[in-house]
């Protein structure tokens, strides 16, 4: 057996040619890489094609709400702050429906491995703007297309305090498995916006026009910079910036808290006895 | 019961507060038993806020109307609370303060007594206090104690002393014919606490083990995000402000598939953020203690005021049916005992619990003797072996009772999913017909399971003609109102409900059996317990008796409202 066949799961039902079949090649791919086994770290995913990833997966799983990932995320975190966390799911999910929850579980610098599989489009709900559809995107609900501006998931991220802000393209294999690599052995919040085609349900970013739109950043990019990260990312037109678009090193949401140093609160819950409430009671005398 | 009742009143800000927990803490100090109500506006300064202060030799459940003493921080808190003082009472002012009011019970402390540098409003409460202790005839430097105790390191050291000099010279001004000690003895005990139900909610947290709790800012529970959050670090409980309601409860319930013992707290507003997520923990049946803080709603409603109509909103929120119970605390002491159970509840069914209070008690303090710890026991429920190698786990395995073992996800070797989808016993979305039988009806069974173990009503003054039923905060002043009814005539019992959801019909009708006639009496318009009576066991209520001014249901209040429903027709 192979390490990618260990992780071998249910059978995923997406459409023929859907991108996240090569999400989950590069996401595999990326475990075994870092030598990860299956009881080692935890998958917390939202509603949508791209987080039914994680039913295809064999490890730990929460499968939340729509756009409640993070959040659950956050609980685990406190509980266990040593087990590797890993969220998979999409445009909608995280931009849309939890687009509170993200900017909060990146301020806190959660930490976290967030890939969000990203078409530009509701392929669950077959065929609804997202909040990454672009200006002019033409649906049954937006006959006259999309208006307003479409998100831009590594601005936001930017924004809110992230603290590894990477962009893939799902038909490039070699980058996206490792920028997933980079992304769980960081320690804070690690967004991979993962641009990918939508077969059915979004005609207008095909895998064809990812693909000659998505450009390696070079060398002469340098991640550790804000003010340049944010330049990269304001200035796309016809070409999208892939790779590590920024990097910093702050301390995780955990490493705040004196309850989440050396043994976790889920270990030692078992030594949690009533009578450590006793010194509270002097508080009310 | 003897007993005496001092209003504080003024506007925010100007120190009630600190007034009523110098005195509260005096009195507890002294002996006596006390109980502090809060009444209060939705702002940080100015309007016009109260606190009922009453003390009395006997343990005290409920608050009363008519007062003793009145300390008017401010002229306009004279004309608004005058009435409600008796007329052998003392009304105690600032020289400025006093307008033109000319009322036989006001005395007036002119600006002359007390050192100069301890004038103004700012130093309205100390001197007021003082004014009052030395009418209860006790000694300055019991109180001067208190505030040094008390203010010691809040205060500049000047300051401190100014009030100091002020507790000494305002002693002396009180005349001897306003001198009144209490007629009752106090009763002092040496482990007595003087708590807010909110704080004993927390501390029965503590002694049940929480891991993590979190919340957003609400009236009336951010105290208890406050308290677990002060106190986190110490204890080892990690404690988030999360970004909204919704994230609280998905936290708490990421925490506890974690392996914590988690909780998330709020008030109605934010339980209807929650809803989404309430059906969350019932599907992936994982334990989560939710509290809600009733006040009075719909939607913002009166942010500070109190009411209890969010029973039947929590029996059904969210869509879809799923299995959860409802506990309620009826006074302070079972606020800690009952949030500590909470959490057992919570593990032995793999259910969320509504732990539920109102805001009129959530605030409310009340002197108790201290936790005994020996009646709190820890259960997580049903855990499941360690396999001997790493293997997906049959999480939601069907059993008769309806509990699936638990594993604890990356703290054992089994690989545990949850779903949030309907699922087979492994966690894995299906939508297979049988499996949905298998899955809905296992999940449902624990309904039964759960009322079964459920202690029924409590019946308090059993063999009347007639039941009034109860929960929460209206139990203690239906306790006190029964003497002065019983004196006109009216007798009942009191049906109490700690345990609101779900209810075992057997033990209700057992309970109620026997009654001529049973009414409800409740903080709500529409008699929410009742209802549920009727809809879960086929009870026969014949009225309900409702309050929902927002304010807190004091014993007058019971009597009056009982006299009024009960009085003819006995």
């Amino acid at each position: 057996m192979t390490c990618a066949e260990t992780f071998d799961f249910h059978e995923p039902q997406w459409c023929p040619g859907c991108g996240n079949f090569d999400i989950l090649v590069c996401f595999k791919e990326a475990l075994c890489g870092l030598g990860l086994k299956p009881q080692e770290f935890i998958m917390v995913t939202g509603i949508g094609q791209a987080s039914k990833l994680g039913f295809s997966v064999k490890c730990n799983l929460f499968d939340g709400l729509h756009g409640r990932a993070l959040p659950v995320a956050t609980g685990i975190n406190m509980a266990n702050h040593k087990v590797k966390l890993i969220s998979v799911s999409g445009d909608g999910d995280y931009y849309g429906e939890g687009g509170n929850h993200f900017i909060h579980a990146a301020r806190r610098n959660l930490n976290i491995a967030v890939f969000a599989g990203d078409n530009r489009v509701y392929g669950l709900t077959k065929g609804q703007a997202s909040p990454t559809s672009s200006p002019g995107f033409v649906t049954p609900i937006h006959p006259e297309g999309v208006g307003g501006k479409p998100i831009s998931p590594v601005l936001l991220a930017l924004a809110s305090g992230a603290t590894f802000v990477a962009r893939a393209f799902s038909g490039n294999k070699e980058e996206l498995s490792g920028l997933m690599r980079q992304a769980i052995e960081h320690k804070g919040f690690a967004l991979v916006d993962i641009m990918s085609p939508c077969i059915t349900f979004n005609k207008a970013n095909t895998f064809g026009w990812f693909k000659n739109r998505a450009k390696p950043v070079g060398p002469g990019h340098d991640p550790s910079s804000f003010e340049a990260a944010i330049k990269l990312a304001s200035a796309e037109q016809d070409s999208i910036a892939t790779g590590v678009i920024y990097k910093a090193c702050r301390p995780a949401f955990d490493a705040r808290f004196s309850a989440l140093k050396g043994e976790t609160i889920a270990a030692r819950t078992a030594d949690f006895v009533p009578g450590r409430v006793r010194p509270l009671f002097e508080r009310f005398k | 019961m003897k007993h005496i009742n001092i209003v504080i009143a003024g506007a925010a800000g100007q120190g009630i507060q600190s007034a009523g927990e110098i005195l509260g803490k005096t009195l507890l100090r002294l002996g006596y038993h006390v109980f502090i109500t809060h009444d209060y506006q939705s702002r940080v300064r100015g309007g016009h806020n109260f606190m009922t202060l009453r003390f009395s030799g006997e343990p005290l459940a409920a608050s009363v109307r008519s007062s003793d003493y009145l300390l008017a921080l401010n002229e306009e808190s004279i004309g608004l609370r005058l009435g409600g003082l008796g007329a052998k009472g003392l009304a105690f002012c600032l020289e400025g303060d006093k307008g033109n009011h000319a009322d036989a019970r006001l005395r007036v402390l002119p600006d002359s007594i007390g050192p100069a540098s301890a004038r103004g409003a700012k130093f309205a409460a100390v001197k007021l206090s003082a004014m009052l202790f030395a009418s209860l005839g006790f000694p300055p430097e019991i109180l001067a104690g208190s505030v040094k105790k008390i203010f010691g390191e809040r205060l500049k050291p000047e300051i401190l002393q100014a009030n100091l000099e002020a507790v000494a010279a305002v002693a002396s001004f009180i005349e001897p014919i306003d001198i009144r000690p209490p007629s009752f003895a106090p009763a002092p005990s040496a482990g007595r606490m003087l708590i807010s139900a909110n704080d004993a909610i927390a501390l029965g947290m503590v002694a049940a083990g929480i891991g993590v709790y979190a919340g957003y800012p609400i009236t009336p529970s951010t105290s208890i995000l406050n308290l677990l959050g002060t106190e986190g670090p110490s204890l080892g409980i990690a404690v988030e402000q999360t970004e909204d309601e919704i994230a609280a409860l998905n936290l708490a319930i990421g925490a506890s598939y974690a392996g914590a013992r988690a909780a998330c707290g709020s008030s109605g507003a934010g339980l209807s953020l929650m809803a989404e997520a309430i059906g969350l923990a019932g599907i992936t049946e994982t334990p989560v203690v939710i509290y809600d803080g009733q006040r009075s709603g719909p939607a913002v409603g009166m942010a500070t005021r109190t009411e209890q109509a969010d029973l039947l909103s929590l029996v059904h929120s969210s869509h879809g049916e799923f299995p959860r119970a409802v506990i309620c605390p009826v006074d302070h002491e079972d606020s800690f005992y009952l949030a500590a159970e909470a959490f057992n509840v919570a593990d032995a069914w793999q259910v969320p619990v509504f732990l539920i209070n109102d805001l009129g008690q959530a605030n409310s303090e009340s002197t108790l003797e201290e936790f005994d710890i020996s009646r709190v026991r820890i259960d997580r429920g049903l855990m499941a072996p360690e396999p001997a190698e790493s293997a997906p786990f049959a999480r939601y395995a069907v059993t008769e009772s309806g509990v699936s073992p638990r594993a604890v996800p990356a703290m054992s070797k089994w690989l545990v999913s949850c779903d949030s989808h309907e699922h087979d016993e492994y966690g894995h979305l299906t939508d297979n017909p049988a499996n949905r039988v298998r899955q809905h009806s296992k999940r449902m069974r624990k309904l039964d399971g759960m009322a079964a173990s459920f202690p029924g009503p409590e019946i308090i003054n059993p063999g009347r003609p007639v039941c009034v039923i109860a929960w929460g905060s209206t139990v203690g002043p239906l306790l006190e109102a029964a003497p002065t009814l019983k004196e006109k005539g009216i007798e009942y019992s009191i049906a109490v409900f700690r345990y609101l959801y779900p209810l075992d019909p057997v033990k209700v009708g057992q309970a109620l059996k026997g009654f001529e006639r049973i009414y409800s009496l409740e903080q709500n318009y529409t008699g929410q317990l009742g209802k549920l009576l009727r809809m879960e066991c086929g009870a026969a209520i014949q009225g309900h008796i409702g309050k929902y001014d927002g304010r807190i249901l004091t014993v007058e209040d019971a009597a009056g409202l009982l006299e009024s429903a009960l009085g003819g027709k006995l």
